[in-house]
């Protein structure tokens, strides 16, 4: 291994969200002419790692040196002049201009001649790069809109290798595309790797990354843990070295074999929200906790708001006990359902609002008397709510935009136990909320469920589903892939099996 | 030194920037232009005659300012106000020949249909709300001309006589009073703002907010359309430029009440009245302290920019477009 | 097939055929008043000044901006180019347009970017500013441009100005960065700065540019109706409008390439309308009507928002 020439040294590399620790002291060093896996469960700080690296966010602590060349970029076109260069997961051209346009944006300088651009000679620049890589079809000279997402992915593929990076990142971009294109990817890094420069690929598909990788470095909870060559471990030694964490089991539920009643509350069937779940299908039982689990595009995100009314072009139907339909979200509420979001500032709290009345929006028709709401009502309301989560805020009236996320989370909590619900979706409950919060919140989750009502609990955290559901469903691509009953012995693999 | 001096300065800025001082703006901006304009005007501006007159100018853009408040909440902008004070001007006036009562709900409905229009395009399609306005605003500009293209449209002298600044003034408290209470006591106040501050977010906690945005609509335009009443009674027949540039008028003076353009949970309803009062005190001191019409707007532009730069909440604004 | 639904020369098609379809409507409903190849071209002669400014505020609209004071410096540059062309004839007149306009745009872009404040307020204090600021340049009197200096005001010295003017937009968009950094920042500004792409550089640089072309269509402008006067009073606001509704077209029609051609071709199509309908016998007044209901059709075609999608 020693005749190896070290490319990219990330020494003691460190990035903080709040008192989210995405990317915790991770050291590693890639290798001239290797393809390096890069994966880990969600949020185990793999793409943070490698978006600090080209710039898009900026470097919390430590140091990236290529070629013995420090790398501490704004942006992502000083990255792409040190030799760094990304394709993002999701889109990462530019409508309105032309793909010769988006290959070059931000390196016009070398078709630029006093001020004037040659853009013929960037189109037929951009044509020889596109007609290299093969994507005849695709027209230098035309506008990007006129592609399709998949073809859009071929440009940004041309356009962060076509200056030959001594670094290509490739982040979770082969979801995205079909088999074809995935076979350009394939051959385009294989093409870097001959030419002695490197790859890090960002893929949850196993079979594809010990298929196509040299050498696999694992992440967890954005600590580094281990690196191996591909050729020597098979999927279920990366699955065991991806999980392996120990349970930090004091706040989680201790109890199990807790029969779950036969009564169900809430009954969901066929659903499917196109491009998002298939015909998923399951019931929630009175005072259970439902877990459901799945990497981040599995739809479960999506399931969770399905049975909120809140999903668009939804098909199948989501029933309550007594028979009402769910389609709507008002409808949803008034009939006792509540939802946390995973997108907790867009879509759970109004950020630009106070405290008080994130708490009594959804409460505002119990609490008015005939139509008139009274401040002092809804101010005793709100302080009662917020008191009980035990809110930490100045006041009620101080702007929820001020609060940490677990206090933000206490707040849209505190809304739905005033509100009463009966059913709760919560999405996520615990991202990024430190561990006091957590117990806080978990702690909750057990009181309401003994009184008897029912939660579904959506969550990227595999501890969390082990320790608090009473039932697992596992989603694949857009599917229920599978279904656990609480039990000790229940394991980490048993869920990942599923999810991957 | 130059230490303190910098911990004073940010300090300084820090008050400056915050909601306590920038929420007492306003008032502050109307006390210091109404002593100004005493001090410069020898107190005249303050003699019963020139209050009148004043306040003479102040009712029907305080009545059309509070639908377009609610408008402004949202976050959306509404830029048929002038149009339909014009069409609605012409309806009240058509039908007074005939009966005053059905002249007032003729105008109130003809604004709240100007309003659904504007609503529905903007909700149905989602469309910019400062786009579909402007093209309504010269659709309806176009219908006023039409009806005045030969003469202007006269009203009777039923209505005419109605003037009077009793029932102006009624009219405008009475608006207030009942806009006050539904944005304040009601869940339409709360609607209002949540959607303002995050529509997403308002959605999720069980707003219906296409029909918030666009009963919002429909009540500037009925609010117009009232006005529209109060603005026959005042000048008797309508031309074409009736209401021209009330749209502008109206931004300007619900900004300088310090109302935030991304509208939402920092919204006073003070602004209204504040506002709308500043502008007309401007209007008025400028006017008797003699200056040319030119000078007057220059010293008016001045003074809303300058209002503007520091009332401004920018944490509100992501990307400031 | 989906290469085609989105190319250039499908979305011109679109636009000849809205051009056919409003020409023959017109022409079947008075055949006798409309429609001439002579009508046409006064139509078009029309158009075209609106066209300019539509240019001009493509740059800022596309990066989802603002700009009322166009219309005050309109009239504001008209007035200093006349008064200049008093004594310097065409070149005062050119120059006094042209620098004025871009004075003028460059003051709003810094005031924007200090002030940090939505364009859309910046520009109506700027407004009522320059309108004031014309009076007193005018000394309160209407201008003249001089018989000798009407060049641009009939064809073919208005043809060629505007010509000029197409020509230059179609340089700056495929020929400079400015058109690709403009489209990029409208496409999605975090993207942009991400690019490495100084986003209140282009901003500025796009305010300077919308004003140059303004300066442009003052010079269109006053040599058409040969006299300008200023007032005060927001009078100017209307004249925000007819570039705006070429802009509009220009925006929505920018997936398919070129936009210039959507705008002037679009602005055409709107005297088409308009014109047609006074050959119908409707009165002049009707003008607002037919626009504002064409735009609404237009831009409920073209720019409504996704499922979902919060709009303000």
């Amino acid at each position: 291994m020693s005749d190896k020439k070290i490319l990219l040294k990330a020494e003691h590399i460190d990035k903080r969200f709040g008192i989210t620790h995405a990317v915790n002291d991770v050291s590693i060093d890639i290798y001239a002419g290797e393809i390096r896996a890069l994966i880990g469960e969600n949020g185990s700080g793999k793409s943070t790692f490698c978006q600090m690296l080209c710039g898009i966010y900026t470097i919390g602590g430590g140091t990236f040196t290529l070629d013995g060349q420090p790398v501490n970029v704004r942006n992502q076109v000083e990255a792409n002049r040190l030799g760094v260069s990304i394709i993002v997961q999701e889109m990462g051209t530019l409508s309105g201009l032309t793909v010769a346009e988006n290959i070059f944006l931000g390196h016009e300088d070398p078709f630029m001649h006093h001020g004037i651009k040659d853009t013929p000679a960037m189109i037929r620049e951009g044509q020889k790069l596109l007609d290299e890589y093969g994507f005849t079809n695709i027209k230098a000279g035309a506008m990007i809109d006129s592609y399709n997402f998949e073809d859009r992915k071929l440009v940004e593929i041309v356009k962060a290798t076509y200056m030959k990076p001594k670094i290509l990142i490739v982040d979770e971009t082969t979801t995205a595309l079909s088999q074809n294109g995935r076979l350009e990817l394939y051959k385009i890094i294989d093409a870097v790797r001959a030419d002695g420069r490197s790859v890090i690929f960002i893929s949850h598909d196993l079979n594809e990354i010990l298929t196509h990788c040299d050498t696999i470095s694992i992440l967890r909870d954005g600590e580094y843990i281990d690196t191996v060559n591909a050729k020597d471990v098979n999927e279920d030694d990366i699955k065991r070295l991806m999980v392996g964490r120990e349970i930090g089991s004091a706040y989680y539920r201790t109890d199990y074999g807790k029969t779950i009643s036969p009564e169900v509350v809430l009954s969901v069937k066929n659903v499917t929200v196109p491009g998002q779940i298939e015909n998923v299908s399951f019931e929630l039982h009175r005072g259970e906790i439902l877990g459901f689990g799945g990497l981040s595009e599995c739809g479960m995100h999506e399931a969770g708001k399905a049975v909120f009314g809140a999903s668009l072009d939804r098909e199948g139907t989501v029933t309550l006990a007594d028979g009402t339909q769910i389609n709507d979200i008002p409808t949803a509420i008034h009939h006792s359902i509540g939802y946390a979001s995973k997108d907790r500032d867009n879509e759970s709290i109004i950020l630009n609002e106070s405290i008080r009345n994130n708490i009594v929006l959804p409460s505002l028709d119990d609490l008015a008397e005939n139509h008139i709401l009274k401040a002092g009502k809804l101010n005793r309301f709100a302080q009662e709510f917020a008191d009980k989560m035990q809110t930490k805020m100045q006041g009620i009236n101080q702007f929820i935009s001020d609060l940490s996320g677990g206090n933000k989370q206490k707040v849209v909590l505190a809304r739905w136990l005033g509100k009463g619900s009966d059913i709760l979706v919560l999405d996520s409950p615990t991202r990024g909320i430190d561990v006091k919060v957590k117990q806080a919140i978990y702690a909750l989750m057990q009181e309401l469920t003994a009184q008897g009502k029912s939660i579904i609990m959506i969550s990227e955290e595999i501890p969390e589903l082990l320790g608090m559901s009473d039932r697992i469903l596992i989603m694949k691509d857009g599917r229920i892939n599978g279904e656990f009953m609480r039990s000790e012995s229940l394991s980490e693999e048993d869920l990942i099996a599923k999810m991957v | 030194m130059a230490r303190n001096d910098d911990m004073n300065q940010s300090k300084l800025s820090a008050f400056l920037e915050s909601d306590t001082f920038k929420g007492l703006l306003p008032f502050i901006g109307l006390v210091v232009i109404l002593g100004a304009m005493y001090y410069l005007t020898d107190g005249r501006i303050m003699q019963p005659k020139r209050l009148r007159l004043l306040l003479s100018q102040v009712y029907y853009p305080m009545i059309v300012a509070t639908g377009v408040f609610f408008v402004m909440t949202l976050g959306s902008i509404d830029f048929t106000e002038g149009s339909t004070l014009g069409v609605a001007s012409i309806v009240v006036s058509v039908l007074s020949f005939y009966n005053i009562p059905l002249a007032i709900i003729g105008g109130i409905l003809t604004g709240a249909a100007i309003g659904a229009v504007n609503g529905f395009f903007h909700v149905k399609f989602r469309l910019q709300s400062f786009i579909v306005t402007i093209c309504t605003m010269y659709l309806f500009r176009g219908v006023c001309a039409y009806f005045t293209t030969e003469t202007a449209i006269p009203a009777s002298a039923a209505i005419k006589a109605l003037d009077s600044d009793n029932l102006k003034i009624g009219i405008t408290v009475a608006v207030l009073i009942v806009a006050f209470f539904l944005f304040k006591f009601t869940r339409i106040g709360n609607d209002v703002k949540a959607v303002g501050s995050g529509e997403t977010a308002a959605k999720f906690s069980g707003v219906r907010t296409d029909k918030v945005k666009f009963l919002a609509f429909v009540a500037a335009g009925a609010l117009t359309g009232l006005a529209a009443f109060v603005n026959v009674i005042k000048v008797g027949s309508i031309t074409s430029t009736a209401g021209n540039q009330l749209e502008t008028q109206i931004l300007i003076s619900l900004v300088l009440g310090g109302l935030p353009i991304t509208g939402g949970a920092k919204v006073r309803f003070s602004n209204i009245v504040v506002g709308t009062l500043m502008y007309t005190v401007l209007n008025n001191g400028l006017v008797m302290l003699g200056f040319e019409s030119a000078t007057q707007q220059l010293i008016k532009g001045v003074v809303f920019l300058i209002f503007v730069a520091l009332t401004i909440d920018r944490k509100a604004l992501k990307v400031i477009k | 097939m989906q290469g085609f639904r989105n190319s250039r020369f499908f979305g011109f098609m679109i636009l000849a055929a809205m051009v056919i379809f409003f020409y023959a409507l017109f022409k079947v409903l008075t055949p006798s008043n409309f429609g001439s190849p002579a009508n046409l071209f006064s139509y078009f002669q029309s158009s075209i000044i609106y066209s300019v400014g539509g240019c001009g505020l493509y740059f800022i609209v596309v990066m989802g901006l603002f700009d009322f004071a166009v219309g005050a410096n309109i009239v504001l540059s008209s007035i200093v180019g006349v008064i200049l062309s008093e004594k310097l004839g065409y070149p005062g007149f050119i120059l006094g347009c042209l620098g004025c306009g871009t004075v003028i745009g460059i003051i709003i872009g810094f005031l924007y970017n200090k002030l940090n404040v939505p364009s859309m307020i910046v520009t109506v204090g700027i407004m009522l500013i320059l309108e004031s600021v014309a009076v007193f340049a005018a000394g309160g009197v209407k201008q003249t441009l001089a018989p000798e200096l009407r060049f641009f005001s009939g064809a073919p010295g208005n043809i060629i100005l505007a010509a000029l003017a197409f020509a230059l937009m179609w340089f700056i968009l495929n020929y400079t960065r400015i058109g690709t950094y403009c489209n990029a920042i409208g496409s999605n500004e975090f993207t942009a700065k991400n690019m490495g792409i100084d986003v209140k550089k282009y901003k500025l640089i796009g305010f300077a540019l919308l004003h140059f072309f303004v300066g442009i269509m003052a010079i269109l402008t006053v040599s058409y109706g040969t006299t300008m006067t200023a007032l005060t009073g927001m009078s100017t606001m209307s004249r925000n409008f007819q570039p705006l509704m070429g802009t509009f077209f220009g925006v929505a029609f920018r997936k398919y390439g070129n936009p210039i051609s959507a705008i002037v071709i679009g602005e055409f199509i709107i005297a088409i309308i308009f014109n047609g309908f006074v050959a119908l016998g409707a009165p002049t007044t009707i003008q607002n009507v037919v626009t504002g209901a064409a735009l609404l059709a237009i831009v409920t075609l073209t720019a409504r928002g996704g499922r979902g999608s919060v709009v303000k």
